[in-house]
């Protein structure tokens, strides 16, 4: 009796342990979403649009030089109320289930956006699968379904090629923001910041932009590029801040790596250029007689990158007087930030949340009102130390007097 | 009782796997906002004033577990009635934690499994330990707890290179005064997981060193009790307040944020291992105290003969506890904390050392 149930034992426990995962699904039944699009449709549904990795043809149109194979992704569309039912609908059209854990891009179109977001992340952030991670871009001017169906060369999936260039601009250029899902949710839950997003244009034709034709030129007939930061109010896009404006956004917000300025000089305009390679920004509240004012400190560092007039870059006094020049420079650029978004009511520099950390207190009673009445009115100082570190592998420009 | 004993360094693992056990994975006090390491901290004070009382009991009846000197202390009909609560209690706090750690799995990597399932694994494998004894146990927690560490560790470089601690989100401290800390603690952190030290005064009889209990516990409880408020305190400098008090399970979402150098992110697995190695040592310990209680009480010769059928029940209870995962919470917090933590753990312990202190006094003359 007890030697078959010992041999029994072990098999059943075997079968129950060994038989593979509960809910298994194979890698060839999986779709790869790799980015999200999010657009209204007429009658006020959500169209969302889904780019799903084409595997085979994505190391495939390396090694053929990108010629005969397929494209690399392709786009489903699907409506609902909701996001997630839209996603499940898409199950119609798709041949395989809708995988979200790699998802990494999501495009909200500005029709969307200024409407409002309200409601639109909670479904990502409860998704077990998806990745608050995942880069936000707004498309701006055309509907994120066009955006997403542009073809790119050099990185051929398109979502990837959106969050490359959102991740380098940011740290050579920053006149964009590197924004993730998590930023916006946490920037729309806190009631002393809105959140501020890049926004992403198609420059061409978008008809042309998702034909395979596209990335056989060396000048595609649509590209997406980035362009410009939106403001939000809330869950509103009320405007956006392009330019040196969107630089000084970024400056308040700390996310300057790497950028260059160009300053007039000896009366030329745009005569000397000024890299910086290290930047740091300080933010903070100061509360006095229950009226709160901001000082925004700047620090940062660099070389000289450029000399079109003829200068003496040995001498220190030069130096010095250039460095008061770049950091007007910045705080012109700041001012004029800040100047933009007290216009638009909107605080999306976190200046609200430094009066919480300065006061609580104080910022129980204006919480409310923070956005429209405190902060258009908001005392901010700017102030700004940019140190010249270097000059090149040259002092002295080759113009001389 | 089993004859085997453990040595310090052991009581001291288990200690340690014990305390962090649940506790690292729930939003433990975030009522507190972002000063919820203030109120950790302070539970662990109270709580080490708790562990204080549970030892001097111990020092009382230095070779028996809490179910065995309860009769002894308030009388036989009392003290067995009490024995047989305490019993229950640890054997439903260990069908809790089986049930929270059924629910978080199920809730971020498992939503198609059924929980009876994912609870059966586990608690074959608490049944298992338990059966081999503590012992077992013990040596099995000084190999984890160094995985436990090592994985520590290594998320604490990942979360602080990738840049994502911003110190300033736990600013500003106190923000509405002691109140709401104070509030915490009195409610949520000073029973777990510190009061839930109550545990080990059926384990505490295992020391082969047992003048060494006060230095092992309390070291074992003021290293728990840092770690896990600095764990909230990075999981509020990473995620917010908001987010901290929004999320099923913070720690989850911090390590979730970490990308470094594109390829060392998506470390949930570091997580899912810390809860296994977590979970697994708190039912254990739950599961165990509550199986050598029943059969000293009911004088079964061996645990080992109560470890199947009484595992059954815990993992029954488990499944049958609650309809929701909301459910669940709110017993957890709002009822099991006000009708079974503060009296098992504060009021009972309490008396009971007021009663031995008067007892023994009034009976050294007459020895």
């Amino acid at each position: 009796m007890k030697r078959p149930l010992a041999v029994f034992l072990p098999f059943a426990v075997c079968v129950c342990l060994l038989s593979g995962c509960w809910s298994k699904k194979e890698l060839t039944d999986l779709a790869f979403v790799i980015a999200v699009g999010l657009d209204k449709t007429e009658d006020g549904k959500y169209l969302a649009s889904f780019q799903v990795v084409n595997p085979g043809n994505v190391a495939g149109a390396v090694q053929r030089g990108g010629g005969a194979a397929g494209v690399p992704v392709s786009i489903y569309t699907s409506t609902g109320d909701s996001l997630v039912e839209a996603s499940r609908k898409a199950s119609e059209k798709v041949s395989r289930l809708l995988y979200y854990a790699h998802t990494n891009l999501v495009v909200v179109g500005e029709e969307v956006a200024r409407e409002g977001m309200d409601g639109v992340f909670d479904a990502l952030e409860r998704n077990q699968q998806f990745r608050t991670t995942a880069r936000l871009v707004i498309a701006r001017g055309h509907s994120a379904k066009d955006t997403l169906s542009v073809l790119t060369p050099i990185d051929k999936i398109s979502a990837n090629k959106i969050i490359k260039t959102l991740e380098f601009s940011e740290l050579a250029w920053g006149q964009t923001m590197n924004a993730d899902v998590w930023w916006a949710i946490r920037s729309l839950a806190s009631p002393g910041r809105n959140p501020v997003v890049t926004g992403v244009v198609i420059e061409g034709n978008p008809k042309e932009g998702k034909r395979q034709k596209n990335v056989q030129s060396s000048v595609p007939d649509a590209r997406v590029t980035l362009k410009g930061l939106a403001l939000f109010k809330h869950a509103r896009l009320i405007g956006w801040a392009d330019g040196p404006t969107a630089r000084g956004i970024m400056w308040v917000l700390d996310r300057i790596h790497q950028t260059n300025l160009t300053i007039p000089w000896g009366g030329k305009r745009e005569a000397i250029g000024y890299r910086i390679v290290r930047a740091k920004t300080n933010v903070e509240a100061d509360v006095k007689n229950g009226q709160p004012s901001i000082l925004v400190h700047i620090k940062a560092e660099g070389d000289i990158s450029e000399a079109r007039v003829p200068i003496n870059l040995a001498d220190t006094g030069v130096l010095f007087r250039l460095e008061k020049q770049f950091e007007r420079g910045v705080k012109q650029e700041v001012a004029k930030a800040i100047e933009t978004a007290q216009r638009e009511r909107t605080d999306v520099f976190g200046f609200g949340e430094a009066v919480h950390r300065a006061d609580p207190r104080l910022w129980k009673k204006i919480e409310k009102e923070w956005h429209d009445r405190y902060f258009p009115e908001l005392d901010v100082t700017v102030t700004a130390d940019l140190y010249i570190r270097r000059t090149g592998l040259r002092n002295r420009p080759y113009i001389e007097e | 009782m089993e004859s085997v004993k453990i040595n310090a360094r052991q009581l001291f693992v288990l200690i340690v796997l014990f305390e962090h056990g649940s506790a690292i994975v729930i939003p433990l006090g975030v009522d507190a906002k972002q000063d919820v390491w203030i109120a950790i901290l302070l539970g662990l004070v109270f709580g080490l004033l708790l562990f204080f009382v549970y030892r001097r009991l111990f020092e009382y009846y230095p070779d028996q577990p809490l179910t065995a000197y309860l009769p002894q202390i308030v009388g036989a009909p009392l003290g067995k009635l009490l024995a047989v609560v305490y019993i229950t209690y640890f054997l439903y706090i260990a069908a809790r934690v089986l049930r929270d750690f059924g629910e978080l799995l199920l809730t971020f990597a498992y939503p198609e499994t059924p929980l009876f399932v994912l609870n059966a694994i586990m608690a074959l494998a608490v049944m298992y330990g338990v059966y081999k004894g503590i012992e077992v146990l013990a040596r099995t927690g000084e190999l984890f707890l160094t995985v436990l560490y090592l994985l520590a560790l290594a998320g604490f470089v990942l979360v602080f290179v990738s840049g994502l601690v911003d110190v300033t989100q736990l600013q500003p401290v106190l923000e509405e005064g002691w109140g709401r800390v104070w509030k915490t603690v009195w409610t949520e952190t000073l029973y777990v997981p510190f009061g839930e030290m109550i545990v080990f005064t059926m384990l505490f009889p295992y020391m082969n060193n047992p003048v060494k209990v006060k230095r092992v516990g309390l070291g074992g409880m003021v290293l728990s009790g840092i770690n896990l408020a600095i764990i909230m305190a990075i999981n509020i400098a990473v995620l917010g307040p908001d987010a901290v008090s929004r999320s099923s399970f913070p720690l989850l979402d911090t390590i979730r944020r970490v990308q470094v150098a594109h390829f060392l992110e998506r470390l949930d697995v570091l997580f899912m291992i810390a809860l296994i190695i977590g979970g697994f040592f708190k039912i254990s310990v739950f599961f165990y105290a509550g199986v050598v209680g029943a059969a000293h009480l009911f004088g079964v010769s061996s645990h080992q003969r109560l470890v199947y059928p009484l595992g059954l029940l815990v993992l029954l209870l488990s499944v049958a506890i609650a309809n929701n995962y909301i459910e669940h919470i709110h017993e957890g917090l709002k009822i099991v904390t006000f009708y079974l933590h503060v009296p098992l753990q504060v009021i009972i312990p309490v008396s009971l050392l007021v009663i031995a202190t008067i007892r023994r006094r009034f009976s050294q003359p007459t020895k």
